[in-house]
């Protein structure tokens, strides 16, 4: 029990490395200056190690969190919240690691690097990180090992090979909760850490929005079909609906929220798949038309878009059914409608005229619309990411003068056209195709393919779709932006080093397909195995159940083990012996603070004996105790505690206050 | 009946001076209905501490002079033709005693040795067909001489383990050599003892004995101490199941000594040495006389708690 309580050289390496690798996922969110904190007090520590500097005092310290705190709130606007609690977590791990001086203090660091280990999971759940963080957790479990163990104090290897063997050791109970455990709601809504940076659609759109979208890389979700994958050219996945155009930009209208059904009646195959998104900071949900979804919270707004109650902060997994034969409102809501026709008062007069024109010309609704795509198809139109700048007049500009444009430009104008010849038509915002992975039989959506398209309503027919960028750039829709912008060399101009620049490269590409197949079956599998999807597979498991046999059961088997635990730990069967032995040895902890110590072969009554002769003061009360212990104990008295009890307070109150414990000499 | 114990042992302390655990010891060895082995150089009281003891319990007394041509009919008595009455008639051999003192038993044949180990044994003995009684309490003293061991007949460890104890007297304290030298004869002592017991007060209380409470900690101790001994490298052979009875047995006895009607540790503790020290050999050396060092050893090791 005397053993130095100093930390030893084993631990600390293995701490030192363990801070390294537990900071290593935080770097892209910590502020630089952390940084700079984290080598200087490693610096220092190794100093201290190598016995060239001290200890910091009690001012350095108290500096040093000060600054910190002063730090985190200057480079976070707040000491609270998600992203200033993991800066202050990681500044506390790097501090105490300076002030690290006790085992104690060792064990707390150790206990707070687990806990920043699991933090990193707030910014990232990739399969990358999961697999890193087993590095830090060993390197963690290491540095325990060679804090309790003296005999592997002097060599870190066999700590590491001993921390990783727990590890594996752990992996079976790991799986078991993974699977059974069931997945609580969160008690309190923790705000994403970073919603500000997510690229994606927003509820408004001008052209430069959906050119700002095509140079990134980024997925927005990917989407496994039941079946073959339709063809390309059919896979508009519309995310939301702009109907309010203000001259300039289009936006969703505020009716869009109102909570209506739209009436629509299934026609043809359905078409089944499940879609795993990214997280948007959105509430709509991406489908094909018509899209029904049995997840939760989540319903079919009036446009047909698929909305769910919360923002999608974290990746979301859910299975749609789309009709994509249907039809859509065939009578048409008067305010629906209404809003299908709203146009600003004034501004763009010859798209006006021109419409007016057109009309007159085309009176079906129908005509119109075919008479419109060919003008786009017949005329020289250009598709371009890099479209010439309009004036103030922007449907005009672009009709007529410019004719160079992308989806946007084309969604808006047609829209625009359509309108102010009398038939209802809106925007609508999505995207368009996806790459096929062969590997994992997917489609990948990234936000380049964000997309843009018209649909108008016409009586009886309901609405119906139709692309006008189909009329000028085919091979957009039909392959995809790169080859759209094959002429313009325009395709990601900006990320040189984007693997998808080299989609012609066979290896690498298949490569790339390879890697994103992984990480897709990790979001579906592992980050997606919640609550419907969990239940659903211990269903196809053990026949029909329902969340509160498996909460039962598992709660029972819990209490079972445990309460078996519990019974092999105490031993109730010897508990009141157990007990007095217990309260000797408090007894005997008592008298040590005063150097009286029990040798083991010491009986209790010689014990005291020697004890009163030591502490003649409280002769009276450590015979007291002493007495009626070896009557408990030896003359079959009465066991109950309390006299024990009794009598080692009245000693604990007899004898003079002392701090210091029986353990140091 | 207790201060009766009490008076027993100030009378005999009064005769061997300075001597009292080694006393105290002897009487619990009786109480606890055992025998007793003295094992010391001639002259540091052993006959003085066997007479004191029968006076003052009131026993009969008899001594045998082991020597190498001492025969089991020395000991246990022979039949011898009476002429007048034309027939064999007993004459009973010293044994007959209620305490004996055996002087010198190693001097003795083992023949002789075992006559009398025995009789100890089965409280009766048989001879020339006939069993006889021996008196109730029967209680030997048996003496040895640890030096000049030429010409003698070690006991062997199966008889040893027959003796319940086996006490050493050693040099008095200057103090008590002092009041030896100053005063009569101890001698001339003996013969003014008075027995303080009579044979049914000395019965009740030696049946008083088995009736001392021991509890299942106290158990568990004698447990830990007789497992010390067969677990443990240093020794060379572990205690018996009749070692650990008389353990317990002479815990009891001590306790009652010590008014007390339960057995403590400490207890065990108190007469552990003596009851033990004659039955373990050092694994290093199992001729040898290594008990004293383990039997410490087990008093220092052992958990008592």
């Amino acid at each position: 029990m005397s053993a130095p309580i100093s930390i030893p050289r084993v631990s600390l390496s293995w701490l030192l490395v363990a801070q390294v690798l537990v900071i290593i996922p935080h770097l892209a969110h910590l502020p630089v200056w952390i940084i700079a904190l984290w080598l200087g007090c490693a610096g220092w520590r190794i100093q201290i190690f190598r016995m060239r500097a001290r200890y910091p005092n009690a001012w350095a310290k108290a500096g040093l969190m000060l600054g910190a705190a002063v730090g985190v709130f200057v480079s976070r606007g707040s000491l609270v919240g998600l992203d200033a609690g993991v800066v202050l977590l990681i500044a506390a791990f790097i501090l105490k690691m300076l002030e690290m001086h006790t085992r104690r203090d060792a064990l707390v660091l150790i206990f707070l690097g687990f806990f920043a280990v699991v933090t990193a999971y707030l910014f990232d759940d990739s399969i990358q990180l999961a697999l890193f963080s087993l590095l830090p957790v060993t390197t963690l479990l290491a540095a325990l090992i060679g804090l309790q163990q003296s005999g592997l104090a002097m060599r870190p290897w066999p700590t590491a090979r001993l921390a990783a063997g727990l590890l594996v050791q752990a992996l079976p109970l790991m799986l078991l909760l993974f699977v059974f455990f069931p997945r609580l709601g969160p008690l309190w809504s923790l705000p994403a850490p970073h919603s500000k940076g997510v690229t994606g659609l927003s509820d408004s759109m001008a052209p430069a929005d959906i050119a700002e979208l095509s140079r990134s890389t980024a997925l927005a979700f990917r989407a496994s079909f039941e079946g073959a994958v339709p063809p390309r050219d059919q896979l508009y996945w519309r995310a939301l609906t702009l109907e309010r155009f203000d001259g300039r930009r289009w936006s969703q209208a505020s009716a869009a929220q109102l909570p209506l059904a739209p009436a629509w009646e299934k026609r043809g195959e359905p078409l089944r798949y499940s879609i795993v998104m990214q997280p948007s900071s959105q509430r709509w949900l991406f489908g094909l038309d018509v899209a029904e979804t049995t997840l939760d919270q989540a319903r079919q707004m009036n446009d047909f878009r698929l909305q769910r109650q919360q923002p999608v902060e974290r990746s979301l997994l859910y299975q749609v059914t789309s009709w994509p034969q249907a039809l859509r409102e065939p009578a048409g809501t008067a305010t629906g409608l209404r809003r299908a026709l709203q146009l600003p008062a004034t501004g763009d007069p010859r798209s006006r005229v021109w419409a007016a024109e057109l009309k007159r010309r085309y009176p079906q609704p129908e005509e119109l619309v075919q008479a419109l795509l060919g003008h786009f198809n017949r005329e020289p139109y250009g598709y371009t990411l890099r479209p010439p700048q309009v004036g103030v007049n922007s449907i005009d500009d672009f009709l007529f003068e410019t004719r160079n444009g992308f989806c946007a430009h084309y969604a808006g104008a047609m829209t625009f056209v359509l309108r102010a010849a009398g038939i209802p038509a809106r925007v609508v915002a999505g995207y368009q195709g996806g790459e096929y992975n062969p590997s994992g039989n997917y489609l990948q959506v990234r936000q380049f393919d964000a997309h843009a398209w018209v649909e108008y309503w016409q009586a009886g027919r309901g609405w119906v779709s139709v692309d006008p960028t189909f009329q000028v750039a085919p091979e957009r829709i039909e392959q995809g932006l790169e080859e759209a912008l094959a002429d313009e060399q325009s395709f990601l101009e900006s990320s040189p080093f984007s693997p998808l620049r080299y989609r012609q490269l066979g290896w690498l590409n298949q490569l790339r397909l390879s890697w994103d197949s992984l990480n897709y079956g990790w979001q579906r599998w592992v980050l997606g195995y919640q609550g419907a999807q969990q239940l659903e597979t211990l269903q196809r498991w053990f026949g029909r159940i329902d969340a509160r046999w498996i909460a039962l059961s598992l709660v029972g088997g819990g209490g079972l083990l445990l309460s078996l635990l519990a019974l092999w730990l105490f031993k109730p069967w010897q508990r009141e012996r157990d007990l007095q032995r217990r309260l000797f040895q408090r007894f005997e902890q008592l008298l040590a603070r005063h150097a009286v110590r029990r040798a083991p072969g010491e009986g209790a009554r010689a014990y005291a004996e020697r004890a009163m002769q030591a502490l003649p003061e409280q002769a009276q009360a450590i015979r007291a105790f002493a007495a009626a212990y070896e009557a408990q104990q030896y003359a079959g008295g009465d066991a109950s505690v309390v006299d024990l009890r009794m009598h080692l307070r009245a000693l604990r109150r007899a004898l003079p206050w002392r701090f210091t414990t029986g353990r140091r000499e | 009946m207790r201060t009766k114990l009490e008076a027993c042992q100030s009378a005999v302390n009064q005769v061997l001076l300075g001597k009292e655990s080694q006393v105290r010891l002897a009487l619990t060895c009786l109480l606890a209905r055992g025998h007793l082995l003295i094992e010391d150089l001639p002259g540091m009281g052993k006959t003085t501490l066997s007479h004191a003891l029968a006076k003052v319990l009131g026993l009969s007394f008899q001594r045998i002079q082991f020597t190498s041509d001492l025969l089991p009919g020395d000991i246990l008595g022979t039949s011898v033709f009476d002429k007048d009455s034309g027939q064999f008639v007993f004459h009973p051999g010293p044994i007959f005693a209620e305490l004996v003192l055996a002087d010198e038993i190693n001097r003795a044949t083992p023949k002789s040795q075992s006559a009398l180990l025995e009789a100890m044994e089965e409280g009766q003995v048989t001879i020339e067909g006939a069993t006889r009684p021996l008196p109730e309490p029967f209680f030997v003293i048996a003496t040895q001489n640890p030096v000049s061991q030429g010409g003698t007949f070690t006991l062997p460890e199966s008889q040893l383990d027959r003796f319940l104890m086996r006490l050493s007297l050693g040099y008095p304290a200057k103090a008590a050599e002092k009041a030896l030298l100053l005063g009569d004869s101890r001698r001339s002592l003996l013969p003014r003892l008075e027995p303080i017991f009579n044979h049914s007060e000395l019965a009740s209380i030696q049946a008083e004995v088995p009736k001392i409470r021991a509890s299942d900690a106290l158990i568990d101790y004698v447990l830990r101490l007789v497992e010390a001994t067969r677990s443990q490298p240093q020794f060379a052979w572990g205690l018996s199941p009749r070692a650990s009875l008389a353990l317990l047995a002479a815990a009891r006895a001590w306790a009652l000594l010590a008014e007390r009607d339960y057995v403590i540790p400490e207890d065990v503790q108190a007469v552990l040495p003596s009851v033990v020290g004659h039955r373990l050999r050092e694994r290093a050396d199992p001729s040898g006389h290594g008990g004293g060092a383990l039997v410490q050893w087990l008093l220092r090791e052992v958990p008592a708690l």
